[in-house]
């Protein structure tokens, strides 16, 4: 009985030795396969951080492959659908990417956390083909760049053509030809399917990750309106201006508050991935990025829709929101030579090029590369529209401040404001205007 | 094993000695997991929670600033609000739900086994999943799957998300959903211990329906009860994947949580501290609850 108690003893205590074994190889292992990965030392692979989900990653591998045959210098390519989060844990633990290809708004929230190396464009080849509008968009605060161009876009409205044209209605040029249009698809059946089914404008007005001010930014620059005004070396906020309250209580009026259907249901909670109404077929106008032209073309077909410019609004002016990417260096990783060789290349007619077509969804939109024209490149005069929305007629938003928050603010704002249709909107934006100017002095900006 | 610890003797202590570390040895894994992956970035949570993190720049020491921020934030306030009002009525709800699905469902017969897999469902699929599938059953017009079923009584459409009267209740809702099957098993099988004969002589003596389930059911059933609360006592507060897929918090922060403030903090405005001081707020308070059921659960049990 004794020996056999002992065996056992003796076999638990093996069992015990190697599970704890086992256990401290899996923790070694875990701790090893994190963000210091054997080819982080290379000097001759860089890491490359985009945030894309896995369509459009294939471009950018496509890409990187053509860059890599080219140069020798080998990509550890990383797409990351939760960018901001995943940068976030390697940031705090002061180990980053050595490239990454994010939104223009986000340089100034990178810089003030100091994450990102300063740039000079004359190291990088190729940088007298960016234009100035392009280039202007990556100054930080102190005047030094900190990022490279990479692809921009600009919002343009997307019109179902068919159902324009069954209703014999003109394009949409002013906001009150759009509001009627909206109705008229709203309440005319377009569809012809004898059912009150279809909706005007499709909207993703939720205040998650900032969507209503991404989205509604371009309305409030047609009506004369701006979020912050420079000043000097700082910053107002500027959204209790008269401006701002009729505009945003025109919007309002007519988008949320209004006859139903003029957008569709559900804006106030939609973000643009559940907001798929116009592939759908069930709305009828969609002011978004260009991005959506591929995923269109697939659902609805290229001849149901148009591809038209902003309407224009009570400013005088169809300003829409641009935005875009740049290429960003990660703060102190000691391969400058290799990040601007990679910059070099992605921005060069080639590098956009690629970026550009393929069968797969493009990652650059308009070229920040002066000699190529998007509508050429795609053989897609479509495209020429939105080139000229991006040359002419856009703004953006402003890139030196931590934007983040105060994009944030305004969203929660305005989706608020929507929502109350009782409420006052002057109130409203004013209380908007105050966190504005909270968030400038955490930023030591307000002036 | 507590008594031959306390035998006295040299050597009989020795050997427990021996024996006290091989429980240490199989924990070892999971303690050495759990530390890494667990404690101590909760560690290093409660520490950036003093700082205004910046990690290239250096981090610099704020002290409580960042709590005294948080805690005075309407918008913190607010969510405290809904987080409390969601949080129990999702656990309450659920507990109710669940227990009323045992009831329903409690026996041996082949089709209640295929029944309870079928309602089972909603706890092995995933948070957002179940979402999308829920914002497609609240659509706001009569296309909408319970907005048809409302028309058929002539009665609707509800905008149930997109009204910040009904958008908390609407989660909620879902959220019992989601959590009702989970506590359904665990009450079958505290409903599986039940003395049978007891019921047979209930039956005999003639008592109600409920007068079987306040003194009968019930008391056989607590301890199943006590590990349902308990559970809920951990998650109700810490909801956030529901809230985040169906509304964003929206409309107008009407179902804003703490999480999900705390997750715009850290994420969207890139506030780090802030977002760690939330949650290590959420941490006491949820410890705090839990110890506070478990005393309660215990001091019920003794009694």
């Amino acid at each position: 009985m004794r020996d056999r108690r002992r065996c056992i003893d003796m076999r638990l205590r093996r069992l015990a030795a190697a599970l704890a074994v086992s256990g401290l190889l899996f923790g070694t292992a875990a701790c090893g396969s994190g963000s210091g990965s054997a080819r982080a030392g290379d000097p001759n692979t860089l890491e490359v951080w985009t945030r894309s989900d896995p369509e459009s990653a294939q471009t950018y591998q496509r890409v990187f492959a053509a860059f890599t045959k080219k140069t020798g210098i080998k990509i550890d390519y990383q797409p990351v659908m939760n960018f901001d989060q995943q940068l976030q844990s390697r940031a705090s633990t002061k180990d980053l990417p050595d490239v990454m290809i994010n939104d223009t708004a986000l340089m100034g929230s990178y810089q003030a956390q100091g994450l990102l190396k300063p740039v000079t464009p004359d190291s990088i080849a190729g940088h007298d083909e960016i234009t100035a509008k392009s280039w202007s968009s990556t100054v930080g605060l102190d005047g030094r760049h900190y990022g490279i161009p990479y692809s921009r876009q600009a919002m343009t409205l997307f019109v179902r053509k068919d159902w324009r044209e069954k209703l014999g209605l003109p394009q949409p040029k002013t906001w009150q030809d759009t509001l009627a249009l909206a109705k008229a698809f709203a309440t005319r059946d377009p569809d012809g399917d004898g059912k009150k089914d279809t909706y005007g404008m499709v909207v993703p007005g939720s205040a998650q990750n900032g969507y209503v001010a991404w989205w509604g930014s371009s309305w409030l620059w047609q009506g004369g309106v701006r979020i912050l005004q420079k000043e000097g070396t700082g910053y107002r906020p500027a959204m209790d201006s008269a401006a701002a309250l009729r505009t945003v209580s025109w919007m309002k009026k007519n988008l949320f508050c209004g006859d139903s259907g003029v957008i569709q249901p559900s804006a106030l909670t939609s973000v643009t991935a559940n907001t798929t109404n116009f592939q759908d077929g069930n709305a009828g106008m969609y002011l978004t990025g260009p991005y959506n032209i591929s995923t269109f073309d697939k659902a609805l077909g290229k001849d149901t829709y148009e591809v038209l410019p902003a309407p224009t609004g009570p400013a005088g002016n169809n300003d829409v929101l641009a935005d875009g990417e740049n290429i960003y260096f990660g703060a102190k990783t000691g391969k400058a030579k290799q990040e601007q060789t990679l910059a070099a290349f992605l921005v060069s007619p080639e590098g956009q090029e690629l970026a550009m077509t393929g069968d797969h969804q493009p990652v650059v939109r308009i070229p920040v590369n002066s000699t190529l024209d998007a509508a050429k490149v795609r053989e897609d005069p479509r495209w020429s529209v939105v080139q000229k929305a991006y040359e002419d007629d856009s703004q953006q938003f402003p890139n030196a401040p931590d934007w983040a928050p105060m994009k944030q603010d305004t969203a929660d704002a305005l989706n608020a404001i929507f929502t109350y249709c009782g409420s006052d909107v002057r109130s409203g934006l004013k209380e908007l205007n105050d966190t504005l100017a909270g968030d400038l002095k955490d930023q030591d900006l307000l002036k | 094993m507590t008594a031959t610890a306390t035998t006295p003797g040299p050597r009989r202590a020795r050997i427990p000695g021996r024996k006290a570390v091989l429980p240490w040895l199989f924990l070892a894994p999971g303690l050495l997991l759990a530390l890494v992956f667990k404690f101590l970035p909760m560690g290093k949570g409660v520490w950036l929670s003093f700082f205004d993190v910046r990690p290239f720049l250096g981090d610099q020491w704020v002290g409580l600033d960042n709590y005294t921020r948080v805690l005075t934030d309407h918008r913190f306030q607010d969510a405290i609000g809904h987080t409390l009002l969601l949080g129990i009525g999702m656990s309450l709800g659920g507990i109710v739900a669940g227990f009323v699905l045992a009831l329903l469902l409690e026996g041996q017969a082949r089709s209640l086994k295929i029944i309870r897999t079928a309602v089972f469902l909603p706890v092995v699929t995933a948070t957002a999943v179940v979402g999308e599938m829920w914002r497609l059953m609240y659509y706001p017009t009569s296309d909408g799957l319970i907005n048809s079923g409302l028309g058929l009584l002539g009665l609707g459409p509800v905008p149930y998300l997109d009204n910040p009267d009904t958008a908390l209740w609407a989660t909620m809702a879902m959220g019992i959903w989601m959590l009702a099957p989970y506590n359904m098993v665990i009450i079958l099988a505290g409903l599986a211990g039940v003395d049978r004969s007891l019921y047979e002589a209930a039956a005999m003596d003639g008592v109600s329906l409920w007068q079987r389930l306040r003194h009968i059911t019930l008391p056989a059933i607590r301890p199943a009860l006590g590990i349902v609360l308990t559970l809920a006592a951990i998650r109700g507060l810490r909801v956030f994947t529901e809230v985040y897929v169906l509304t964003g918090g929206g409309p107008a922060g009407s179902t804003d949580v703490w999480m999900t403030r705390a997750y715009t903090l850290g994420f969207t405005r890139n506030d780090i501290g802030g977002a760690s001081a939330a949650s290590v707020v959420l941490l006491c308070v949820t410890l705090l609850l839990t110890v506070t059921v478990n005393y309660l659960r215990k001091r019920g049990d003794v009694r």
